[in-house]
C-alpha cells in the first residue's frame, strides 16, 4: 500500500476499539443466552436442527439428549470466555469450529433449509445464512488472539526487510556521502 | 481480560440471564405447547380439596360448591415428576416427521405439541422423495444392525414343525442374552430388581423403526406381490422366515370340509368372486369385497402426503389381514399421542375371531361390528380423512364385514378333543407333560383357557419391572388357538418364536421353568 493510500484511509477512532468490544460482548451474550437454552430439554427452538445434525456427525452414536447437552456446554464456554475476555485464543478454534457446524444443515438437511436449493432458504435456512455476520464478527473479535496471524504477519514484515536491503545498500552506496 | 468491577458486572449478568431462562422454562414446562406432561397438579389440586359437603345434612354450601368447580388457574399447573419407578425416562426429541426415531423408545416420555395430524409435508413432494432416498440405506442398515443386535435370526426351524400350510415353525429362542448370563435359566432365576438393575432383559420392547412417521411397514413377501405398497421411508424389520407364510390357508366354520378354501392362493378384489360365489351368503360376498376394497390412508394415498414413490389407491382390511389371517405387516396402536408413544402392534389374525368379545392389542373393542368400522386407516385421527380421502364405511357395510369376519375359523388342530384337551391316543409324552404344564405350574391357563384359549381380558403383565422403561398398561391376551401360525409374538412381535414367547412368560411370571419344561410347552403350543 503506497504512502498516499495510507494516509486516505481514516485513522482509527477510539469508537472503534469500542466496536471491538461490543462484538464481542454481544457474540458472547448471544452464545451464552442461545446454549444454555439447550439445557432445557424443551426449550430451544434450535433442537431439532442442532440434534440431528449432531446426530448425523456422530453417526447415530449418540442420542439427541446428550447431543444436545455437549452443544450446550460448548456454547456457554464460547460465550462466557468472550463475556469474561479470557482465554480468547484458546477458544477461537471451538468458535470456528462451532461456526463451521452450523453450516451443515445447509448440506445434510436442504430438505429442511431450503426451500429451493440454494436461493430459496426455510427460516431455519435464513437464520443459518445470516451466520456469515457471526463468523466476520468472530474474525475480528478473535484475530488479535490468533498466533499464526501474528507469524504471518511477522513474516511478511521479515520479507519486506530482506527485499529492502539490496534497494537500502543501492542508495546507500549512491548518496553523495558515500561518493566522498 | 475484563478488570475485577467488569467481570463482577458480567458475572451477575449472565446469574440474570440463568435465573430469568430458568424462570421461563418454569412457567412454560407444563403448558400447552410443553413437551412435559401435566397429570399430576390436576390430581394433586383435585385431592387438595377437602371434603365439603355435610355428609349429616346431605347439603353442600355455595361457598363450598364453587370449590368444588374451581378449575386449576394455569399458574397452578406443575409438571409432573416421574415416580421413583420410572426415573431415568427421557423426553421424546423433538423431531418432524420422516426423520428418524431411537429404536429404544421405551426410554421416553412426554406429551406432543398437539393431538391433531397436518395431512402437509414438511417440505415438497420432491424433497421429502429426495430425502427418504438418501435417509432409507443408512436406516435400514442402522434397523437390520439393531435387530441383530437382539435376536440371532439364524433361521433354524423345528423339526417336523409347520405352519398350517406347510411354512417351517422358527426353532428359538433367539432373543440374545448379554454375556452376564449364561442361560435363559439363569435369567429366570433372577429376581425382578435384579435384572433391571444389571440391565438384563431380553425382551424390552420393540419400536417402530421409523416411529416420526410410523404406519403400516408390510413385510418383504407381501411387497415382492404388491410393489405399489414398498414404501420409500423404510422397510420391514423381520427376515421373512420368522413371519406367517404368504400366503395362508383360509379356513371357513360354513365350510370345513374343503379345508383351505383359496387353495393356495391369495384372495384378492379381482378373484373373490370367482373362489366365494355358491359358499358364501350375499351378506357375506359383501363384507368380503369391502375387505378387500382398498382406501386410502394417512400414508397410502393419492396426495403427496405418502410413502410410496407413485401415487396409491391405500390398502385393504385383508392387505395386513390376508386370506384372513396375518402377513405380520405392523403398525402403531392408534390409541395413544403423541406418536412416539404409541405402541408397535403386529397385526392379529382374524381367524376364529367369532369367539372372542374383545378386538385390538390395546383397545378393547367390543364388538365385531366396531371392530370392522374402528379407525386404524388414519392412525385414530378423522380429522385426516378429509384432507385425504374418507374411508366413508357404512353401519351396515361394517356389519357385513362382520358377517364374512364371523366364519373365520381356526386351523385344524387333530390332537385336540373338543373340549380342547389334548387326545392322549394322539400326542406324545412331551405335549401331554406341555399340556400339564399349560394348567398347572406355567400358569398360562390363568388367561388361557376356553375353547380359543383366551379370558378375553386385557392385563398389564409389567414388564418394566425388568427394564427402565415407560410403562405400556394392559394389553389383550392374545388367543393361543392355532398360534404356531402366526409369529411373531406379543402385540409388538418382541418374541419371534414359540421359544421366546415361553422364556418372556417365565421371566415376566418368574415361574422358573426348566428347559425341558420349556421345550414341553413349546411342544404342547405347536398342538393348538
Amino acid at each position: 500500500m503506497s504512502s498516499t493510500q495510507s494516509s486516505s484511509k481514516p485513522s482509527p477512532v477510539p469508537a472503534q476499539s469500542a466496536g471491538v468490544d461490543l462484538i464481542r460482548i454481544a457474540l458472547g451474550l448471544n452464545y451464552f443466552h442461545f446454549g444454555y437454552l439447550k439445557f432445557y430439554p424443551d426449550l430451544s427452538p434450535a433442537e431439532l436442527i442442532a440434534s440431528y445434525t449432531a446426530q448425523r456427525l456422530s453417526l447415530y452414536w449418540i442420542d439427541a439428549a446428550v447431543t444436545l447437552q455437549i452443544i450446550a456446554v460448548m456454547e456457554c464456554a464460547i460465550g462466557c470466555a468472550l463475556l469474561f475476555n479470557v482465554g480468547l485464543r484458546w477458544v477461537a478454534p471451538a468458535f470456528f469450529f462451532h461456526m463451521a457446524a452450523t453450516f451443515l444443515p445447509l448440506f445434510l438437511l436442504p430438505e429442511v433449509t431450503f426451500k429451493f436449493a440454494p436461493l430459496a432458504p426455510t427460516i431455519e435456512g435464513q437464520y443459518i445464512l445470516k451466520n456469515f455476520v457471526l463468523v466476520s464478527a468472530g474474525w475480528v473479535v478473535f484475530a488479535p488472539h490468533l498466533r499464526f496471524l501474528h507469524r504471518r504477519a511477522q513474516s511478511k514484515v521479515c520479507a519486506a526487510d530482506v527485499a529492502l536491503e539490496p534497494a537500502t545498500a543501492a542508495a546507500v552506496s549512491q548518496s553523495p556521502s558515500s561518493q566522498n | 481480560m475484563n478488570t475485577a468491577p467488569q467481570c463482577v458486572i458480567v458475572a451477575m449478568g449472565l446469574f440474570g440471564v440463568s435465573m430469568g431462562i430458568n424462570a421461563a422454562y418454569e412457567k412454560y414446562h407444563g403448558s400447552e405447547l410443553s413437551r412435559v406432561p401435566s397429570s399430576q397438579p390436576y390430581l394433586a389440586s383435585a385431592n387438595a380439596q377437602p371434603a365439603t359437603s355435610n355428609p349429616d345434612s346431605g347439603n353442600v354450601s355455595a361457598s363450598n360448591s364453587q370449590q368444588d368447580t374451581k378449575v386449576p388457574a394455569p399458574q397452578q399447573i406443575r409438571p409432573a415428576s416421574l415416580a421413583p419407578d420410572f426415573e431415568g425416562l427421557t423426553l421424546y426429541p423433538t423431531i418432524n416427521k420422516g426423520i428418524r426415531t431411537p429404536f429404544d423408545l421405551w426410554r421416553f416420555y412426554g406429551r406432543g405439541a398437539s393431538s391433531y395430524a397436518s395431512p402437509v409435508l414438511p417440505m415438497r413432494w420432491e424433497q421429502w422423495a429426495g430425502f427418504h432416498a438418501k435417509q432409507k440405506p443408512g436406516l435400514m442398515q442402522d434397523i437390520y444392525d439393531y435387530m441383530a443386535s437382539r435376536f440371532n435370526f439364524n433361521k433354524a426351524s423345528i423339526p417336523n414343525a409347520h405352519m398350517s400350510g406347510g411354512k417351517p415353525v422358527m426353532l428359538g429362542p433367539v432373543a440374545r442374552l448379554k454375556d452376564s448370563v449364561a442361560s435363559f435359566e439363569d435369567l429366570g432365576s433372577l429376581p425382578a430388581a435384579e435384572i433391571r438393575k444389571r440391565d438384563l432383559f431380553p425382551y424390552k420392547p420393540l419400536a417402530h423403526p421409523l416411529q416420526s412417521t410410523a404406519h403400516m411397514v408390510f413385510p418383504q413377501s407381501w411387497i415382492a406381490a404388491h410393489p405399489q405398497h414398498a414404501r420409500i421411508d423404510v422397510d420391514h424389520d423381520f427376515p421373512d422366515a420368522y413371519l406367517p407364510e404368504f400366503p395362508p390357508p383360509m379356513f371357513l366354520t360354513t365350510h370345513l370340509e374343503l379345508g383351505d378354501v383359496t387353495n393356495g392362493t391369495e384372495v384378492t378384489i379381482d378373484n373373490y368372486y370367482e373362489i366365494f360365489d355358491g359358499l358364501l351368503t350375499p351378506e357375506q360376498m359383501e363384507g368380503l369385497k369391502e375387505l378387500l376394497r382398498p382406501s386410502p390412508t394417512t400414508w397410502f394415498n393419492q396426495t403427496t402426503h405418502r410413502v410410496t414413490t407413485a401415487p396409491s389407491k391405500g390398502v385393504a382390511c385383508l392387505d395386513c389381514h390376508v386370506n384372513g389371517h396375518t402377513n405380520a405387516a405392523f403398525e402403531l396402536g392408534p390409541d395413544s399421542r403423541p406418536n412416539m408413544a404409541r405402541l408397535r402392534v403386529d397385526t392379529p389374525t382374524l381367524r376364529g375371531n367369532f369367539n372372542l368379545m374383545q378386538f385390538s392389542s390395546k383397545r378393547s373393542i367390543r364388538s365385531m361390528d366396531h371392530f370392522s368400522e374402528v379407525e386404524e386407516y388414519f392412525d385414530g385421527d378423522p380429522g385426516m380423512q378429509q384432507a385425504i380421502g374418507p374411508r366413508a364405511v357404512k353401519r351396515e357395510v361394517s356389519n357385513r364385514m362382520a358377517d364374512f369376519n364371523a366364519i373365520l375359523d381356526n386351523p385344524p388342530a387333530p390332537k385336540l378333543d373338543p373340549l380342547m384337551q389334548l387326545d392322549p391316543a394322539l400326542a406324545n409324552a412331551s405335549e401331554l407333560r406341555g399340556e400339564k404344564l399349560f394348567q398347572g405350574k406355567a400358569r398360562c391357563a390363568t388367561c388361557h383357557y376356553g375353547p380359543a384359549f383366551v379370558d378375553d381380558y386385557m392385563h398389564d403383565l409389567k414388564a418394566e419391572r425388568f427394564y427402565v422403561g415407560r410403562p405400556e398398561g394392559p394389553i389383550k391376551t392374545f388367543p393361543l388357538r392355532g398360534i404356531k401360525d402366526s409369529p411373531p409374538y406379543l402385540h409388538d412381535g418382541r418374541c419371534p418364536t414359540l421359544h421366546d414367547a415361553v422364556e418372556f412368560f417365565n421371566i415376566v411370571l418368574q415361574t422358573k421353568l426348566t428347559k425341558q419344561e420349556k421345550d414341553d410347552l413349546v411342544a404342547y403350543l405347536l398342538c393348538l
